[in-house]
């Protein structure tokens, strides 16, 4: 059997039972959509990541990206399969008509594009780096630097890049150096040297815009000093497109994504390199950070997807590959499945735990976006109180747990898994990256615990935990018994503990004593939030008319999560509140 | 050139094992089952679109009427043929337990008289109950030329005429036909330059695809705005002589079996006269 990448069934329970993302289309920004169109959409992206771009994952990945006289040649499927991403609207579904796009639920996107990211992520990877700098320029580009690049971004015509990167930057963007300076015709020249751009040159559209973070000369220094402009590689002038002085320097040679290349740069060798300025100046970080949440839940969803692709193709190989006899037949009989072996079944278990949990969560936070843009004026402050509390574990827990499934996957093949004849391998690769790009997880632990969990006095955290006693009331009525709720409801309680006297640390001054433990703070906050998705998917589960496999399978993994998982929560808060010194106080020499 | 497509849906032929008989085997349930569009529907889909179009230039030169006949929820197969660039669809409302070949083709046949398209271009058969007929059925209630499995079609004066490729067991077959005609597809019309409509340039060629093309969310809004008539055997003033009475249905036996390695060719043959019997 082939693998599905994502099972339909979580995807519109998720849709239909948990979220009803019906009902956005009460809300005029969505006013022209309904089942229907969410349905064919769905369809058709699940039709393109399964027929078009899964098949050429592999290919991809034997045959990286080449650099050759200064240019970079994509793997010659990469055309083709990325056109159909263009064609099908993926890069501007979400946005409004007027930019073109068809305004279409993040809720829905999410969900149908993590058929597109598990069926190929670097393919794909190139359409939603687009949307990403193209949406940049939507919000804050003038009319004229919207002219210029808005509409063909959106089209796919020519496609995006964030170029913020610079060697001796990375996690750190207050130390970038890269320079702008202004010329009479109201454009900048740009100079400076960037590293790991993904998408900075290929040869499956005419042109790319990098999307370049720098100094305006004789600004100030640190994070209030950077501006955004868009630097195209090919630049117009007199109706031909000329050469932007923008040059890759080398390809960056990956374990994963190999499909998508990512390129050093350097812009203004020759000094000719035009940027246009987007938004006002020395606003580029802060820009920048306004739309990292999108960003952000899409690491997550890419990472959900990587996971799930994996555990399927697990799951696959254990219902069918026969070893050994089953523990209780005391090594007579025929030889079993491998799905019959305990320990096999709770690589699945654990395996699907994380992708349902993740699949759940992403969704979820997308849902958040959606209301706090679209929604009803008076809750949209609550929404976004979330959803900014929900990305830094939106981004982090499917990456790093299901890097964790992704092994697993490799596990379940035993040998198999360890060669390149199977595809775990190849997942496991691909997933490493999300822990790292886009704010690795450390940086994501700080801002969960220094800004979105304290921010307002705590009201983010006030707002989960009354989505959680909602879930929780939920559940009940649907009669899931307490070994479900309870552990849940205690978890979220001593997170708020844990988060209070953290917070009174920061306070007090003490901000190693608050942030030292900030993983592990983000890891026990990602284990209840996930643990409240389990509960939600066990609930809709639990109210269907009738339980088939689907639905066992639900409640299974809900009480999975519960029994294993939650518990760790209260270990995880005594390290965050006694802050355990032994790390902190390792000397650098003592390693 | 106007073209009319019947499309239905069937059971997903990738969850074919969910499909279940009820408990007093007269009928096929179709409770839970996932549904798709008849893949060999989406055969004649595309190449009816491809027919009707400027490739080159992605503009509509035609018309393509879609027609389902069954329950409400064909609507969705209507609209994802839309959704790929049809212009309008047709429903009739109809028991899918009511119909049969036969009555499908009678309403078809008064769908046609009606709409006086050029070509009907039906699928060759549907991939539940396989028949193969509705086709031909239709072709001679309507006394229009008949061309099955048709593999390669041109037309330079804009469906007046066709020259038509067939495909058959000895080789190939070429027709001249007038419209108004019906053809039925083989799965070589999807061949990136099976299709020569006078409009798209001659050396135009489509992606290698197995079936239609793939809707766009752009295509999907639109397609909610499109026209869907519905209607009912009785609004057409059909009446229904269905030929086919079902007896009974069962399952195929579950499939059993494994794997085994031979050394040899005559090892090979022995055992599909002796143990296979298909020698
Ligand atoms: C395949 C790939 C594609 C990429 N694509 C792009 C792209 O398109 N555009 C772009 O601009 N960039 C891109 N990047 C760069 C990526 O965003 C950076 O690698 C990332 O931000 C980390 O920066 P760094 O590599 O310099 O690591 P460093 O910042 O040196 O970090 C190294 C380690 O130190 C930790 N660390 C650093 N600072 C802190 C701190 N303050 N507190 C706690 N821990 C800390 C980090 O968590 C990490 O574990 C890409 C990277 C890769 C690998």
């Amino acid at each position: 059997m082939a693998n599905p990448l994502l099972d339909d069934r979580l995807v519109q329970l998720l849709l239909e039972d948990v979220l009803d993302a019906e009902a956005l289309t009460a809300l005029p920004h969505f006013e022209d959509h309904g089942k229907e169109t969410f349905g064919l959409y769905l369809d058709a992206c699940r039709r393109l990541g399964r027929e078009v771009l899964f098949p050429t994952l592999r290919p991809m990945d034997l045959e990286p990206p080449v650099f050759e006289k200064g240019r970079v040649r994509l793997h010659p499927s990469f055309r083709e399969a990325f056109g159909h991403v263009r064609e099908l609207g993926a890069i501007s579904a979400t946005r409004p008509a007027e930019v073109g796009g068809q305004q279409l639920p993040l809720t829905v996107a999410t969900l149908a594009h993590a058929y597109l990211m598990a069926g190929n992520l670097g393919v794909v990877g190139l359409a939603w780096l687009t949307t990403g700098a193209a949406h940049l320029v939507e919000a804050f580009g003038s009319d004229d630097v919207k002219a210029r690049f808005l509409g063909k971004m959106y089209e796919g015509q020519w496609t995006g890049t964030m170029a913020l990167t610079e060697p001796q930057a990375g996690s750190s963007l207050a130390d970038i150096t890269s320079s702008a300076t202004p010329r009479e015709d109201g454009t900048y020249r740009i100079r400076g040297a960037k590293i790991f751009i993904s998408g900075a040159d290929h040869d499956v559209a005419e042109n790319v815009v990098n999307l370049v973070l720098a100094r305006i000369d004789g600004a100030p220094a640190g994070t209030k000093g950077i501006s955004l402009f868009a630097v195209p590689r090919l630049r117009e002038e007199d109706g031909a497109l000329v050469s932007n002085d923008v040059q890759v320097t080398g390809v960056i040679h990956k374990i994963g994504w190999k499909a998508l290349p990512s390129l050093a740069l350097g812009f203004g060798d020759r000094n000719d390199c035009h940027g246009w300025l987007v938004g006002a100046p020395h606003q580029g970080l802060r820009m920048m950070f306004q739309m990292m949440n999108e960003a952000r839940i899409g690491v997550g969803v890419n990472a959900a997807a990587t996971a799930s692709a994996g555990y399927h193709e697990a799951r696959l190989y254990a219902l069918e590959r026969t070893q050994g006899r089953a523990l209780e037949a005391r090594g007579a009989g025929e030889p079993v499945p491998l799905v019959a072996h305990p320990d096999v079944r709770r690589m699945l278990l654990r395996q699907k735990a994380i992708v349902d949990g993740s699949l759940a969560l992403a969704a979820t936070t997308a849902h958040h976006a959606d209301l706090a843009e679209h929604g009803p004026e008076d809750a949209r402050a609550h929404h976004q109180l979330l959803l900014d509390l929900l990305t830094p574990v939106t981004k982090t827990f499917p990456a790093e747990f299901g890097f964790e499934a992704n092994a697993l996957a490799v596990q379940v093949l035993g040998g198999y898994g360890y060669t390149s004849e199977y595809l775990p391998e190849l997942f496991l690769r691909d997933q490493k990256l999300n822990t790292i790009h886009e704010g690795t997880t450390g940086i994501q632990s700080l801002d969960l615990l220094g800004r979105k969990a304290m921010a307002r006095g705590g009201a983010a955290l006030q707002a989960l935990g009354a989505e959680i006693q909602q879930a929780i009331a939920a559940a009940d009525a649907a009669g899931l018994d307490d070994a479900l709720r309870a552990p849940l409801s205690k978890a979220m309680v001593r997170l708020g503990k844990t988060s209070m006297a953290l917070g009174q640390k920061g306070l007090a001054g003490d901000t190693l004593g608050m942030l030292g433990h900030s993983v592990d703070y983000l890891t026990m906050t990602s284990l209840v939030v996930v643990a409240w998705q389990h509960l939600r998917l066990a609930t809709a589960a639990a109210m269907r008319p009738s339980r088939g496999d689907f639905e066992e399978g639900l409640l299974r993994s809900a009480r999975y999560w519960m029994a294993t998982e939650l518990p760790r929560v209260e270990h995880l808060a005594q390290l965050c509140e006694t802050n355990e010194p032994s790390y902190l106080e390792m000397e650098p020499d003592w390693f | 050139m106007k073209i009319l497509v019947p499309v239905k849906r069937v059971a997903d032929p990738d969850n074919a094992n969910k499909v279940k008989v009820s408990d007093d085997g007269s009928r096929v349930t179709s409770d839970g089952l996932e549904w798709k569009m008849n893949p060999f529907d989406e055969w004649s889909l595309e190449a009816a679109l491809r027919l009707t179009e400027d490739a080159g230039a992605k503009k509509r030169v035609g018309e393509v009427v879609l027609v389902s006949i069954g329950p409400k929820d064909e609507v969705q197969t209507i609209r994802q043929g839309l959704a790929m660039g049809d212009e309008r669809g047709i429903l009739v409302e109809a028991e899918d337990d009511d119909l049969d070949s036969h009555v499908v083709a009678q309403v078809l046949e008064a769908i046609a008289k009606k709409e006086e398209p050029d070509v009907v271009f039906l699928g060759k058969q549907s991939a539940d109950g396989d028949s193969n007929v509705a086709g031909t059925k239709l072709a001679d209630f309507l006394d229009w030329p008949l061309v099955n499995y048709a593999m390669h079609i041109a037309t330079d004066d804009e469906g007046k005429t066709f020259t038509v490729k067939r495909e058959l067991d000895v080789g190939q077959q070429t027709l001249k036909v007038t419209a108004p005609c019906v053809f039925t597809a083989s799965d070589r019309i999807l061949q990136p330059q099976a299709i020569k409509n006078g409009v798209t340039a001659d050396d135009f060629a489509y992606p290698e695809s197995d079936g239609g093309r793939y809707a766009s969310l752009k295509g999907i809004m639109q397609a909610k705005k499109k026209p869907v008539e519905e209607t009912t055997l009785e609004g057409l003033g059909v009446t229904p002589t269905r030929v086919n009475a079902y007896g009974s249905f069962t399952l195929p036996a579950a499939r059993t079996g494994s794997t085994v390695f031979l050394e040899t060719v005559e090892e090979l043959v022995e055992k599909l006269q002796t143990e296979a019997k298909v020698l």
